[in-house]
This record gives C-alpha cells, structure tokens and sequence, in this order.
C-alpha cells in the first residue's frame, strides 16, 4: 500500500513547558473601568495615561468586532485576565530575576542569545518587563533601549513617549487596538539617536506563562536621522485548554535615511489568538524591513503596515506562514505610498498541512502624492495534503498613473517533475521532498540571523517519511 | 429606492479598502419587466435598456456562438444564463457600449469536457457593474475569459469574477486588458476559486492596465482560495504607465508623444477586440474606439 510522505507537524515541545501562578497575582478578568483604574494604580500612571487608557476602553465598548477574516467566537474577552502582578520588580542584573522566569528564559536560551550576539536584551513575562540591559558601549553611543514605563516616568523621554505613543496606531484603529490602549502593559522603548548605527541587534523577547491570559506589551522604537537598527522579537507560551490573547502593539518611527530592520519569530502555543498591530512610518530616505515567520497561535491577524511619508521611502516585507493542525493563520502586510519616489517589495510563503488554514492577506495602497513610486508583491503558497486552506487575497488601490505595481502569486503542491529531476540525480523521493520544502523557505531563513534561522529550522520540524511505491 | 449590494468579493478583506462589494440604488439600472431571450446557436441581441434574461442552453457537443451588444443612455440590467452541457463549446461576446448605468451578469454552468469562452469589452460607461460566475463544475471542463476596458472621462466600472472549480482536470484562464484615462474608476475583484475534489485543476489569471492620467483611480483584487492539494493556480497584475524605454523608443521613430499613448491605448485594447471574431461587431467596435468605420 502507498503511504504517502508526511511532513511532521512543528515540534512546540522546547517551549511547552510552565510554571503556576499564584492567583493571587491576576486582576479579575474582563474589561471593565473598574479594572483599568486599577491597572493604572498599579502602574502609576500620570494623568495623561489614566485618562488614555479610559477613553480607550469607550472607544473599545462602542467599536464592533471585524467582519473579515478567522472566527475569534472562541476568544471569550470576559474570561481573559489582562493583568498579571509581577513578582519582580524590572531588573537589570539577571541574577536577580527570580528562579521560575529566569529558568523559562535559560530555556528559551535568552541570556546565551545576550551573551553571543545582541547588543541589548528585555524579556517580558506575562504582563512585565523583567529584565532590561544593555551593552555598555551601545548605552555610551546615546540609545536608549528600556522598558517603555521606566521611560514613560523618566522626564529625558517623556514628553518624547508621550508625542509618539498610538499615534501611529490609534484605539479607534479596530477594536483590539482600543483594547490594547486601555490595558496596555510592558512593552520596550529604542531611541537610537542621528547617524547611530547599532552593527549588532536588540532583542525584546515575549513570554506568556499564565494560564486564560492576556499579553498587550507596547514596543515604542524612534529612529532618528542617518541611523540603523535591527530589532528582534520573539514570542512563546505554553500550551493550556483556555484561549489565551495577545494583542501588542508595535510602533516604529524610521527618520530620514534611516533604516530599520525588525524581525520576528512568533511561536505562541495553539490555544493563542494573536491578534497584534505593528506599524511603521517612514520619512524621506528611509527604510523599513520586517522579518516575519508565524509558526504558531491558533488564530493569527497579523500584517504590519509601512507608510512611506517621506521621498524615496522604502519598504520590505519578507515573511513566512506555517499552519498545521487546529491553526488558521492570516497573515500578510499592508503598505501605503504616500510620498514621491517610495518604493516597496513583498515577498511571502505559505505551507498549509494536517487541516491548517493559511490566508495572505495584503493591501498595497498608492496615493495622489505618491508619483514615480513602485511597488512588487510576489507571494507563493504550498498546499501539502487536500485537507488544508490556502487563499491569497492582494488589493492594490491605485491613484496615480505615474506608478509601476506589479503582483504574482502562486499555488500549487510539490512538483512531481522536479521530484523526479533529483531523484535521477540519486536522491531518495523523501530527501527530495525535504530539499524542496526546505527551499520553500529558505528566501525567509535567509534573512534571519543565524541562531534565528536555526529555531526556524527547528521549528518547521521537516521530518520526511514514508515508503514509496 | 432600494439599496442593492453588489459584485461581493467571496471571502472579504480588510474594510477600509472598501472593496468588499458595491452599494448602488436599484432604480438607475433599468425598470419594467425582465424579457427572457432564448439565444439559439448562433445569436446576436442588442439591449438598449429596461431588464432582459438571456439564455444560452448548448446541448451535448454542440457548438455555438452570442453576441450581446449593450448600448444606449437608459439604465439596463442584463443576465446571462449559459448551460454548457458535456462535450458543448460555447463564446459568449458581450459589448458595453453603454452612457447610462448598466448591471450585467453572467452565470455558466459547464459539464464534463465542456468550454466557455467569454470575450466582455466595455468601452466607457457612466457606472457598469458586471459579476461573472463560471461554474467549472464537470471533469476537465474549461473557462476562458478575455475582458477588455477602454475607460476615460468619469466613466466607472466594477467587474467581479468568480471562476469556481468542482471537476477534476478543469481548466481556466482569464486575461484582463485596460486602459483608463481622465477621473475614470475601476475595480477589477477576480477570483480562482479551487474547491476540494478538484484534483488536477488549473487557473490562471492576469491583469494588465495602463494608466494614461493622473487622475485615475484603479483596484485589483485577485483572489485564489484554494482547498485541494494538487492543483495549479497563479495570478499576475501589472499596473501603470507606458515603459520609458518603449516610449523613447518610438520617439526614436518620429512620433510624436500624444500619438504614442494612443497608439498603444489602441493596441492594448486591440487584442481584446481580435478576440471577438464576429466581423459586423468588430466593424462597428473600431468605429468607436477609432472613430469613423473603424477599418483601422
């Protein structure tokens, strides 16, 4: 009998692991003035910010859910805790971090990812920041790269935090940016000051450990003129029956030719909604690259946005979408020319197996303004059983006729033709399929540092079997 | 007056594009009571307005051939109905040439080994909306659609197209050509749709529009939603202006740059209009895309 060849699942089990919360530690579930009031004692909150997060949760009570995209029906807000005391205060020492959170970060291999090759480190933990540091060296060059509620209360960048935060993303953006506003909490904040560039990355690395949880940390990263950064983050959590959501934020200002790389692994566990914002504005000259791989959630909206404000702004997006079983994943990018001479490229892959759904979703907007400007997407799904979904869904809006917008995508199953070329070259038929899958994402694990490559090669888990005949 | 959702988008996208279907009131599209047509094997109509129903019922492995011609300044809502049975090959010629409002659709259902071409050209229009369904519902039955659009002034047209694929081994390919000039507005949503069954099935789908104004306000949405492993489907879109090389080129040859944009909004359009093979309807489209007996 012929069995077919089987690509393993991702392994999750590396980050499958946890520890209890005293309960003692969560606020009550749901969303409620009550609540918010109380998250902002706790935090304390200047005036400004408790106001902030009020009007945000209005916005959020009158503001209906989507009507695109993956059924959340299974995201019971009311039941989501959204605050989780920490039991730390944030340090800067990682001896000091207690036992639990730093064993869940050794495993994770965070401090050794610090000591090898970054230049900074925060790793937040359900609904903290615990840990923060930075290089000497990078400290002396003038970035700033620290929990943003330090940076918030610190009358350095105060004022410079308050001008930026969610305005980029606003709460009345969608519902789950109104809620974002109202409960916001952690998040990391990068100043890189003019003509700074930082030749080795930050990483800001994103555990949630509690069981029916919610994560909303806040990531603030200002580029001034002339400078250059990449930017990592990672996230994880284990796996529990109760849905859990995450619903950061992301905002990133890119000066005048500056550049700014962020690049991320998201492997939450499949009981996740990940319902995340992450938006960059451009100015003159710049350029934004996102680096994106989603291997894990349960349900995914996730397609950042470029808006290129300044002449000759730029935007890359390179990303790759594994949806096994129990996971429907929408994914894409959303870019918006709005200045003369922009340019941008898109360039996903999507692998659908065992009942996953994978969507790419994008939408490439050129405005009036936008003359002289390009833009190219080219997407690529592979379908590896009939039981999966994979659908490409482009817009492009066009409003000027002095632009160049190019599109192509495909779909299609491993190539029986090109299985057969190797195999005449003396492969096995499971060896090519692996060769041919692993290529498949290999434009994406290219862009990635190298010890990011290798976890995506751990977690696509390319494991080839099966007989032939 | 009634609100009519039109032209839905199968599966929706984000809102604020506003692409996910077509809001119009019902009253501009033509009123009194729907005339049903029976298209025999080799028929011509010519709708000026009201509401008609055309039907096309191709028997078993026969052949034949419709021309629509949709003209005039009232407001008209036209349907097609094809019924491609096995074996059947079946053109469909659907001209615009319409100043008032006009909704059109098409539906097919095409058997076993069957075939659909349709050739839609729509020159101007002050508001057209066509939805497009084609069944591929037989084993190896096959869709091809060529669709042009000559669009200037404030004209505005809205297309949806839905190739849906249920047999196995079926086969479509859809190629769009446009050109658009002046405040013109379009939106083209197209649609691959591959349901689980359809094993060896393929789809293609392509549009190219040159934009000659900067003006215009053009979308393109093309969609593959696929629920089957072994299938092939791809799409492409190309959009903008004349590339400066060509441009410079017949510069090169003493034409004069005004000439040069005609020339090629005239080509591009062109081979949509070859696609029409009736001769009186290819007579009487060059005359309006070129002006007197269009023998161009």
């Amino acid at each position: 009998m012929k069995e077919k060849t089987q690509v393993a699942d991702i392994d999750r089990s590396l980050y499958d692991f946890r520890y209890e919360e005293d309960e003692r530690d969560y606020l009550g579930s749901g969303i409620t003035a009550d609540i918010i009031k109380e998250i902002s004692d706790e935090k304390g909150d200047t005036d400004w910010m408790r106001e902030f997060r009020l009007k945000s949760l209005e916005i959020y009570d009158r503001t209906p859910m989507v009507e695109w995209g993956p059924s959340i029906e299974g995201l019971d807000i009311d039941n989501i805790v959204t605050y989780i005391r920490t039991k730390s205060r944030m340090n800067t020492d990682w001896d000091d971090v207690p036992d639990d959170i730093k064993n869940t970060f050794e495993k994770l291999g965070i401090p050794q990812a610090e000591r090898e090759s970054l230049a900074g480190v925060g790793a937040q933990y359900d609904s903290e920041l615990v840990y923060h540091n930075v290089r000497k060296e990078v400290a002396e060059s003038g970035v700033v790269y620290t929990d943003l509620e330090s940076a918030m209360h610190d009358e350095r960048y105060a004022e410079m935090i308050r001008s930026h935060f969610m305005k980029l993303v606003p709460p009345t953006d969608h519902k789950f940016a109104a809620l974002h506003g109202a409960v916001w909490s952690g998040g990391s904040f990068v100043y890189v000051p003019k003509g700074v560039k930082l030749e080795i990355p930050l990483q800001s690395y994103f555990r949630l450990n509690a069981k029916g949880a919610g994560q909303f940390e806040h990531t603030l990263i200002i580029l001034e003129e002339d400078s250059y950064l990449h930017f990592i983050e990672g996230c994880s959590a284990p796996k529990y029956y109760e849905a859990g959501l995450h619903a950061g934020c992301v905002e990133l200002y890119v000066g005048k030719n500056a550049q700014l790389r962020y690049s991320t692994i998201e492997n939450w566990s499949k009981n996740m909604y990940n319902l995340n914002t992450k938006r960059a504005l451009v100015d003159e000259g710049g350029k934004i690259e996102w680096v994106s791989g989603s291997f894990g959630s349960h349900v995914s909206y996730l397609y950042p946005m470029s808006i290129l404000n300044g002449r000759g702004a730029r935007a890359e997006f390179t990303g790759i979408t594994f949806a096994g079983e129990g996971q429907n994943l929408d994914t894409g990018a959303k870019i918006v020319h709005n200045a003369p001479d922009t340019s941008s490229y898109m360039n996903t892959k999507s692998i659908s197996k065992s009942g996953g759904i994978s969507t790419f979703r994008s939408a490439v907007t050129v405005n009036e303004k936008a003359v002289g400007s390009k833009s190219a997407v080219s997407c690529e799904s592979l379908m590896l059983d009939r039981i999966s979904r994979s659908d490409t869904i482009p817009v492009m809006d066009i409003r000027t006729d002095k632009a160049d917008v190019g599109h192509e995508a495909k779909i299609g199953r491993i190539s029986d033709e090109t299985v057969f070329y190797l195999m005449s070259r003396g492969l096995s038929e499971e060896e090519a399929k692996a060769m041919i899958v692993r290529g498949f994402a290999d434009n994406v694990s290219k862009e990635l540092p190298l010890e990011y490559a290798v976890e995506m090669n751990n977690l696509i888990g390319l494991e080839m079997k099966g007989s032939i005949g | 007056m009634e609100k009519i959702i039109l032209n839905k988008l199968p599966v929706p996208t984000f809102g604020w594009l506003k692409v996910n279907s077509a809001e119009r009131d019902s009253a501009a599209f033509g009123s009194g009571e729907e005339r049903e047509i029976l298209l025999d094997s080799n028929a011509r109509a010519e709708i000026t307005g009201g509401r008609a129903k055309l039907m096309i019922n191709a028997e078993e492995n026969s052949r034949s051939t419709a021309v629509i011609y949709i003209s005039g300044s009232e407001g008209k809502t036209v349907s097609v109905h094809v019924n491609a049975a096995a074996g059947a090959e079946v053109k469909l010629v659907e001209v615009y040439e319409n100043s008032g409002a006009a909704i059109g659709d098409v539906n097919a259902e095409i058997a076993e080994n069957a075939a659909f071409e349709l050739v839609q050209l729509h020159l101007g229009g002050e508001d057209t909306l066509t939805d497009i369904r084609a069944d591929l519902a037989g084993r190896s039955s096959r869709f091809k659609a060529d669709i042009g659009y000559l669009l200037g002034g404030s004209d505005k047209l809205d297309i949806n197209l839905i190739a849906s694929h249920a047999g196995k081994k079926s086969d479509s390919e859809i190629a769009v050509k446009g050109v658009m000039g002046g405040k013109s507005d379009k939106i083209f949503r197209g649609t691959i749709d591959f349901l689980n069954g359809s094993s060896g099935a393929k789809g293609t789908e392509n549009e190219e529009v040159l934009l000659m104004d900067e003006t215009v306000r053009n979308r393109t949405v093309p969609l593959i939603l696929c629920a089957e492993e072994d299938v092939e489907g791809a799409h492409g879109a190309s959009i903008g202006r004349i590339d400066d090389e060509q441009v410079f080129y017949m510069q090169s040859r003493g034409i004069p740059t005004d000439k040069i944009y005609e020339l090629m909004a005239k080509a591009r359009i062109g081979q949509i209009v070859a696609k029409i093979g009736d001769e009186d309807t290819v007579r009487r489209v060059n005359a309006v895309i070129h002006g007197g007996e269009g023998d161009e």
